[in-house]
């Protein structure tokens, strides 16, 4: 079979280097975890990933929070606002996230944009919830003594009823963050972001166990530190509501 | 949006696909999917409830069932799955034990705030009037945690359904995710029809639930202010409860 | 008075909060501006040779698909076209052949490499296989140009799906080619991904055109040479150029009806970036392209998936002994 339209070869071929230079028996061997291994593909493979996860978490988490914030505080205003609210966000979250992925591939385009989207999108609900509840566990003696000091309404959000709520909205924030980082592994299937690459090379070797390790455990890591960070963040803020049991 | 017309005539021809005639159809992928899920929600339930209720019962146990919760959402289907494959090769048991694994803890902490949050003097009162502990869980707190508790058991069936589909990117054969994972047999209308149908099929499920826990709510028990109370108990407590 | 203290720290907790979500709100936008660029994705833009026709040309995407192989000749284009001078950003992993087909005519991309055979059945929808390579070639170059692309030239190699078996059991059963296996009925087992069981160019194309009947076992890509090796299997379902196939511990069996079709691999570039690139452009790429052997894409191929190591870097280094790099 020699096909017309290729460019013909020199008479000994290409020259078929050696490539066992950088390889690692162990990996080969597909042990269970290779240090070697590990540290060689931190800086091309591991890292970018890394990276790339907590882009797509913070800024989904970023644009999550002011839209759920926004609804909050129209719903809390208007009552009637609330229960159709839940209602589309839990539509939205009940969808899962393999589908809602491709849902948005046809108008979107398989892109950041519709990954954030998606991602977005499953914030809504525990943050619109938990922003409402927190604001509505203010209590009315409160509300009453920043109304008789004379404070508007906009200036009682701001000083009092918002940061009593503080407690409600980083409990909201800390299940988001967690949800949108383990959702984000998913990405990977419409836009080439996040440690689902990694995840996905190593299901197609095998699967090789180190690099699963490494991303899996990478992803892990990462939504325990981004909890307890914002555990931090809100005894920071908010030393007056340490409120012990439960 | 000529893409979604070709989704649902791919839906509607059952999942044939010219040039490829032996392809499951649809409807056996759905049903497949279906079935797994449901199992899995069936363990899971089977040994979360119980497991949930009593500490809420005992009003024990809260670091445990809440930091359940916590930890059970920091794990990406995805890791569980392809962990399970590479240690444990991908089989249908494998699979629900991934499922189980991810459904259990919320529902741990849904059933055990739910009934650790019932009114104190009503569980008071039907010990006054003579009721053993179990009758106390079974006839009072239990009616009265539905609610919370179906709100726990609606998150796991989400999740469930959710990480059957996704078991097919670890190599699973048997799910809708087959086809979302085949784009190359399917072609990206199989895709979406596919996706389309899961999402479809989570919402179904989700609905026949809600229904359900209609019908088991007692009468006369205000739901959104039992929710809202509820709801507010699991926020305290996720605020209290730090790592 | 008792409330004064009380409002300033809550003006002060207030003002933490503001702080707080100002500084979401940038991160967000941070974020944003820095996604458009290059560090969530493996997208990669090293800087270009100094020299070379490629200098001062307008820079170019190229985009390859979701597994090793690919990625590992986007990496080999890319660098190549990068050594000559030409400014090229390598997108990985974009998405299946329809996607990347789509990318590639919504100019989102300038060039992808794509497989002859693929091209015709996902893309084109063709449901009947071609004769032979140059009429697969031929048929998916004429499917494309009225798009205002072009096929540039093909590669040596051809990744097909093929039946490899233990040598033993070939020689045991006077095996050559797949028709061979007729005469055992279903005493074989073939173990292939499920999706070999449904497609033509599967179990009922070998079915039809050779008259087996084997036992089919089901066994996921990962996992087929260890099926082999292993005896669970026979016969398995394999590709072509995998990396496996080296250590000569496996015969293929010969598809001479072509069931599995052709598969060579062709640069799928638009014919405008084309006049924009120069002839330089081309001509690289067809160099590239001509020195894909088989044996040279099997031996990047098991670096990859056997060593572990990066297609990347095994571009690299073939490019390298080559001159081209």
């Amino acid at each position: 079979m020699t096909p017309a339209a290729i460019v013909p070869l020199g008479a000994a071929g290409p020259i078929i280097p050696n490539y066992g230079a950088g390889s690692s028996s162990c990996a080969v061997r597909n042990h269970f975890f290779c240090t070697d291994w590990f540290g060689h593909n931190w800086g091309p493979v591991l890292w970018p990933a890394l990276r790339g996860h907590i882009v797509l978490t913070v800024v989904a988490v970023a644009i999550g929070f002011v839209i759920a914030m926004a609804l909050a505080l129209a719903a809390h205003r208007y009552r009637v606002l609330e229960q159709p609210t839940i209602l589309v966000t839990t539509f939205l979250y009940t969808i899962p996230s393999l589908a809602l992925f491709e849902l948005l591939v046809a108008p979107v385009g398989a892109n950041v944009y519709s990954a954030e989207i998606a991602l977005v999108s499953y914030t809504l609900l525990i943050l619109f919830r938990n922003i409402l509840a927190g604001m509505r566990e203010v209590p009315t003696e409160v509300l009453d003594a920043a109304d008789g000091m004379g404070m508007t309404r906009t200036q009682s959000l701001l000083r009092v009823e918002l940061p009593l709520a503080l407690p409600a909205i980083v409990a909201g924030l800390r299940i988001a963050v967690v949800t949108t980082i383990a959702l984000a592994t998913i990405v990977y299937t419409i836009y080439d972001a996040g440690l689902g690459v990694p995840i996905h090379t190593a299901l197609g070797e095998g699967p090789f166990k180190t690099e699963l390790i490494a991303a899996g455990g990478l992803t892990i890591l990462l939504a325990l530190v981004a909890d307890g960070l914002l555990v931090l963040v809100q005894r920071l803020l908010t030393p007056w509501a340490r409120v012990r049991g439960g | 949006m000529h893409e979604f017309v070709e989704a649902f005539r791919f839906i509607v021809h059952d999942g044939a696909v010219a040039g490829q005639p032996a392809l499951p159809s649809l409807g056996y992928l759905t049903l497949q999917t279906l079935k797994v899920g449901v199992i899995g929600l069936a363990i899971s339930l089977v040994v979360a409830i119980p497991v949930g209720a009593w500490l809420g019962h005992l009003h024990r146990g809260s670091f445990f069932a809440i930091n359940t919760g916590n930890i059970g959402r920091a794990l990406p289907s995805l890791v569980v799955l392809a962990i399970g494959d590479a240690f444990l090769g991908l089989g249908l048991t494998v699979v629900e034990l991934a499922l189980v694994i991810l459904a259990v803890p919320p529902v741990i902490t849904n059933a055990y705030l739910a009934i650790d949050s019932v009114d104190r003097e009503i569980v008071d009162a039907a010990r006054g009037m003579g009721m053993s502990a179990g009758q106390v869980l079974a006839r009072v707190e239990l009616p009265l945690a539905v609610p919370l508790i179906f709100a726990g058991i609606r998150t796991a069936s989400v999740f469930v359904l959710s990480t059957t589909t996704i078991a097919s990117l670890a190599g699973f054969s048997g799910s809708l995710g087959d086809i979302i994972a085949n784009e190359t047999s399917y072609h990206f209308s199989g895709v979406l029809g596919a996706a389309i149908c899961v999402a479809g099929l989570t919402l179904a499920v989700d609905a026949a639930l809600a229904f359900v826990q209609r019908a088991l709510t007692p009468r006369g028990l205000r739901l959104l202010a039992q929710e809202r109370r509820a709801s507010t108990r699991l926020v305290r407590a996720l605020a209290s409860a730090g790592p | 008075m008792p409330g004064s203290n009380g409002r300033r720290r809550n003006h002060h907790r207030a003002g933490a909060l503001s702080v707080l979500l100002v500084a979401a709100l940038s991160i967000a936008l941070a974020a944003c501006g820095s996604s458009k660029s290059s560090s969530t994705s493996s997208t990669s833009t090293p800087a270009p040779a100094a020299s070379g026709p490629g200098v001062g040309k307008p820079a170019v995407t190229i985009g390859d698909k979701n597994f090793s192989e690919e990625n590992i000749l986007g990496a080999l284009y890319a660098e190549a076209l990068r050594a000559k001078g030409y400014k090229v950003t390598l997108k990985d992993n974009v998405g299946s052949s329809e996607i990347i087909y789509k990318a590639l005519t919504a100019g989102g991309l300038d060039m992808y490499p794509e497989y002859t055979g693929v091209l015709l059945s996902a893309v084109a929808g063709q449901t009947r296989n071609p004769a032979s390579a140059t009429a697969a070639y031929r048929q998916a170059k004429a499917f494309v140009e009225p798009h205002g692309l072009t096929l540039l030239k093909y590669t040596p190699f051809f990744d097909s799906n093929a039946l490899a078996t233990l040598p033993s059991y070939a020689s045991s059963h006077g095996l050559k080619s797949i028709a061979d296996l007729k005469g055992l009925g279903r005493s074989v087992k073939l173990g292939a991904p499920p999706e070999f069981a449904t497609r033509f160019e599967g179990l009922p194309g070998i079915k039809q055109e050779y008259g087996v009947n084997p036992t089919f076992v089901p066994i996921a890509i990962e996992l087929s040479y260890k099926a082999l090796e292993g005896g669970q299997v026979n016969v398995q379902n394999v590709f072509t150029t995998d990396g496996q196939l080296l250590s000569g511990k496996f015969t293929l069996l010969a598809d001479p009806k072509h069931v599995f079709g052709f598969q060579n691999v062709a640069p799928v570039v638009r014919r405008s970036a084309l006049a924009t690139e120069g002839p330089a452009f081309a001509e690289t790429l067809d160099r590239v392209s001509s020195l894909l052997t088989i044996k040279a894409i099997q031996q990047m191929n098991a670096a990859v998936s056997i060593d572990k190591q990066t297609p990347a870097s095994v571009a690299q280094q073939f490019l390298h002994a080559n001159g081209l790099a």
